[in-house]
């Protein structure tokens, strides 16, 4: 309980400056001070740091430049993913036989099946860690008020705006387009509850929630990377989150992007296609500079 | 105008001169006031301090009682001295005449 009280102090301590951290975590030592005490006196340093920093304008621009457009992005780009792969999942989990495995049309199926979830959840995941780590380079010293405040708006968004959006949106294009009802009313899917209500919230915190976080804690590595590769850095997530805004339903609409389909088949589309996988490749190249570092320091 | 706090910390400061760091300042407020003296209070106000010019802050030797983690050291500026002075002098002046500042004498005498 002690030791776990202490590694609590110490995680706390990481929102402080390094100095500043050893100078706090120093004193207590030296007065011997019981957890409890050291956590409430950390925890209020914290507060206190966080505090001041929100008395400038630059937090505020942040919260309504960033994060909550960001977090509305994300959480429509995660409830279209769940509406897609919620068949999926309940084609698997509420009609399994293990009679299934024995045919070969299954596995057939269940690849194609991997591939397309693949197709959907890994553009999700690069956009949420995108803008994590936008949002984590923007704002350093907030990272963790911001992690906490970014965490509530996706989860307000996914649950209570992006649904509400989603249906405008396609009642709006069924509208003025004269188009068939929306796929995803009244199917057996979306009739049970958990496909409804908690799935989508399942995988909001699954594809968006944790790479964000993710993201976010990564920023502070950029720091140590090379001018010319911070450039790069930066034009790649700039492309991400251009074509996660692209993505979203109401942009398009709004562009009529549906009068020219020539733009979507566009090398140029399939390229950016790529950039957006661009994190992976960042935390491979960073890992590998770091070993290389390392071993030659 | 210095804050009670602030000269409360630049007094337990200049009285420790060369040994001023957080937990020996916090200490000596502590025993002054009688009252718990809160990390949080102590650190963002010598941060304020620094800021006005009032004390200067460095990083000093680690030491083992503090699991190898350095300390804060602290010296009051002239500038922080004067300030500390003024607001001493104002509070005197101020107190001159009242209840338990009479009170205080008499007891003394």
């Amino acid at each position: 309980m002690k030791r776990a009280s202490w590694r609590l102090v110490s995680f706390v301590s990481r929102a402080l400056d390094s100095a500043e951290r050893d100078a706090v975590l120093g004193d207590q030592a030296e007065r011997g001070e019981g957890a409890a005490r050291a956590l409430g006196d950390v925890l209020g340093l914290v507060v206190r740091r966080q505090a001041a920093l929100w008395m400038d304008w630059r937090p505020w621009m942040i919260l309504v430049g960033l994060i909550l457009p960001l977090a509305m992005l994300l959480s429509i780009a995660a409830r279209m993913t769940g509406n897609a792969s919620a068949t999926y999942a309940w084609l698997y989990a509420n009609n399994w036989d293990w009679a299934l495995l024995k045919y070969a049309e299954f596995w057939y199926e269940l690849r194609d099946s991997v591939w397309f979830l693949l197709q959907q959840f890994a553009p999700l995941a690069c956009f949420s860690w995108t803008a994590g780590f936008v949002l984590g380079w923007a704002s350093r010293r907030l990272i963790p008020v911001n992690g906490v405040l970014f965490s509530i708006a996706l989860l307000a968004a996914g649950v209570f705006a992006a649904p509400r959006y989603i249906t405008f949106w396609w009642e709006y294009v069924q509208r003025s387009l004269n188009l068939p009802p929306h796929p995803y009313q009244d199917d057996p899917v979306s009739a049970i509850g958990f496909y409804r209500l908690v799935f989508p919230v399942i995988l909001l915190a699954l594809a968006a929630g944790v790479p964000s976080l993710w993201g976010m804690r990564r920023a502070a590595d950029l720091r140590t990377v090379r001018p010319l590769a911070r450039a790069a850095v930066c034009i790649a997530a700039i492309v991400t989150l251009a074509a996660l805004v692209i993505r979203e339903p109401g942009v398009g609409f709004f562009l009529a992007a549906y009068r020219h389909p020539e733009i979507w088949r566009s090398w140029q589309l399939h390229a950016l296609q790529f950039v957006v996988y661009w994190p992976p490749a960042y935390l491979i190249a960073n890992a590998v500079g770091r070993r290389w570092r390392r071993i030659h320091a | 105008m210095l804050g009670e706090f602030e000269y409360l910390l630049l007094t337990a400061a200049a009285r420790l001169d060369e040994d001023a760091y957080g937990a020996a300042i916090r200490e000596e407020i502590e025993s002054a006031t009688r009252r718990s003296c809160s990390i949080g209070a102590l650190y963002t106000t010598l941060d304020r301090l620094e800021s006005k010019g009032f004390i200067k802050t460095w990083m000093g030797d680690a030491t083992p009682q503090r699991g190898g983690r350095p300390k804060r050291m602290v010296r009051v500026t002239a500038k922080g001295s004067q300030a500390a002075s003024e607001f001493y002098k104002a509070v005197v002046r101020v107190s001159r005449g009242v209840s338990w500042e009479t009170s205080r004498v008499a007891v003394r005498s």
